[in-house]
């Protein structure tokens, strides 16, 4: 009896913190419209460039 | 759409796990509109059997797949490279136009620049929406070794194109500097080691002598100018250094900088080739530390091909960098002028003339070279079609860069590209920075300027 209840509550434990501790899904998503520069100074042609 | 996407169209959409080498999270992906989510390692088998997840993706998956569509086969070109001269000062291992050209090559005429650039500026006025321009950069061989035609051209054209110009720094002096900033030209160097000894190994002159410090001085000059930027090729002599050279780069407030896979398009550069497990490891190293210096200073030092990645993953259509996508941007995206007036879909391709499709000045010019059998032979190029490539997680996050390589390395353009591994593990990289809320520290302040959010779980 003892042994029972001992085997089940770590069982039920294990399966509560298991709910509880699993991480959130991340799945996010931007979108625009594709322009399509595609050249290796993408970044820097997209900037304000004074010195 | 292809037989093969319709074929998985038809399946409807299915979430394939990646094991991404995080602690916590694997991600799913759907491969043919490249969504992806990361889940809980423990949830796996219930997230794939339904639940919000996937009735979430499955209310947006055509409209994602149109999406992907529209970037792979629907963009116009907007932007060209340049190549003003066949020559070059420098010998570097691994360059993929050949020694002869770059030693003994011809300089473009001025009057043949202008005639072309004229007749680029036509063309894209009549492909692109009024009020954008596009984008040219001056490339190499050495852009300013013909300097004052260079220089002639951004004057004359200074309305109708954003020019840039990418340089091996060595004959950058203080007017060329004073020109070109004065006119926004964005500048872009290039400096393979922290120190000469690095540099030395690929990066020479054609007597061995050695230009790094030549690069140094020429990135002193750029300080505190806002859109210049220094690529390193990562190949198997400078791999050990990445770290120091991001260290280097962050003291001398380089704001963007590269650090690129060798492209195994020639010979040379195969010899320098790194392994792909190798190359992964460096570059994450490189970039945990760029990480730490702004944790530390507050100041970024932007990695802007591997920025590229995670915006390939977060927002696949607000990509700029069109390598890592296919078919890549060559030929569709952008296009390449070499000295001689021929027309290739990218610099890459300029030292194998069968690429070549058509002459800019000859009847048909842009149109002719755009619909060419050379040109087509890279813009048909698509993973979705050829072994291992079309069964990948991955493949629309990587692209299998570069048809050049897949093509002379490697034996066809139905082959991967030169570095599958790392592009595999620099995926994972990247989903685990995303899993870690740091994907933003790796990105310019305003990336997503622009964007819209149309999927959202977390």
């Amino acid at each position: 009896m003892t042994q029972t209840v001992q085997t089940q509550q770590p069982q039920q434990n294990a399966t509560e913190a298991l709910t509880q501790t699993a991480a959130p899904t991340i799945a996010v998503r931007k979108s625009c419209n594709p322009d399509g520069i595609g050249l290796s100074h993408y970044v820097l042609m997209d900037k304000k460039a004074a010195k | 759409m292809t037989a093969a996407a319709l074929n998985r169209a038809a399946a409807g959409p299915a979430l394939i796990p990646v094991d991404i080498g995080h602690a916590v999270y694997a991600a799913l992906t759907d491969p043919a509109t490249a969504f992806w989510a990361l889940v809980d390692k423990s949830r796996i088998a219930e997230e794939l059997a339904g639940g919000p997840l996937l009735e979430s993706y499955r209310e947006k998956a055509g409209s994602f797949a149109n999406e992907l569509h529209a970037l792979r086969f629907a963009l116009t070109p907007s932007g060209v490279y340049l190549n003003p001269t066949e020559r070059c000062n420098l010998d570097c291992t691994y360059c993929y136009l050949p020694g002869e050209q770059r030693s003994g090559g011809s300089h473009m005429a001025e009057e043949k620049l202008i005639a072309s650039l004229a007749k680029l500026r036509d063309y894209f006025r009549s492909v692109m929406p009024a009020g954008r321009k596009p984008r040219a950069i001056f490339h190499g061989a050495e852009p300013l070794m013909n300097k004052a035609t260079v220089f002639a051209a951004i004057d004359a054209f200074a309305d109708d194109f954003i020019f840039g110009l990418q340089t091996n720094g060595t004959l950058l002096d203080d007017a060329a500097v004073d020109f070109l900033t004065a006119r926004n030209v964005s500048i872009g160097l290039s400096l393979d080691g922290p120190i000469a000894a690095i540099t030395d190994a690929t990066r020479q002159t054609w007597g061995g002598k050695s230009v790094h410090h030549k690069v140094l001085a020429a990135m002193d000059k750029l300080k505190g100018y806002g859109s210049w930027s220094v690529i390193t090729t990562c190949t198997s002599a400078n791999l050990p250094y990445l770290t120091q050279m991001v260290e280097l780069f962050h003291a001398k407030e380089v704001p963007t900088c590269m650090l690129n896979t060798v492209r195994c398009t020639l010979p040379g550069a195969r010899g320098v080739k790194p392994a792909d497990g190798d190359m992964a490891k460096a570059l994450f190293a490189a970039l945990d530390r760029t990480h730490t210096l702004y944790r530390e200073t507050g100041r970024k030092l932007l990695v802007a091909n591997f920025a590229n990645i995670l915006i390939g993953i977060l927002a696949p259509t607000a990509r700029r960098l069109m390598c890592d996508i296919s078919p890549c941007g060559g030929g569709r995206a952008f296009f390449a002028l070499a000295a001689d007036g021929g027309l290739y879909p990218c610099s890459e391709f300029i030292g194998l003339p069968r690429f070549n499709g058509g002459n800019l000045l000859a009847e048909g010019g842009v149109e002719a070279a755009l619909t060419s059998a050379a040109f087509r032979t890279v813009t048909v190029r698509d993973v979705d079609t050829f072994s291992p490539c079309g069964d990948c997680a991955i493949r629309h996050f990587c692209g299998s860069p570069c048809p050049a390589e897949a093509h002379e390395m490697n034996g066809g353009m139905e082959k991967i590209g030169a570095f599958c591994e790392f592009y595999k593990e620099q995926v994972n990289y990247a989903l685990r920075l995303i899993a870690d809320g740091k994907a933003d520290d790796y990105l310019w302040e305003d990336w997503d300027e622009g964007t819209e959010t149309t999927f959202r779980m977390a």
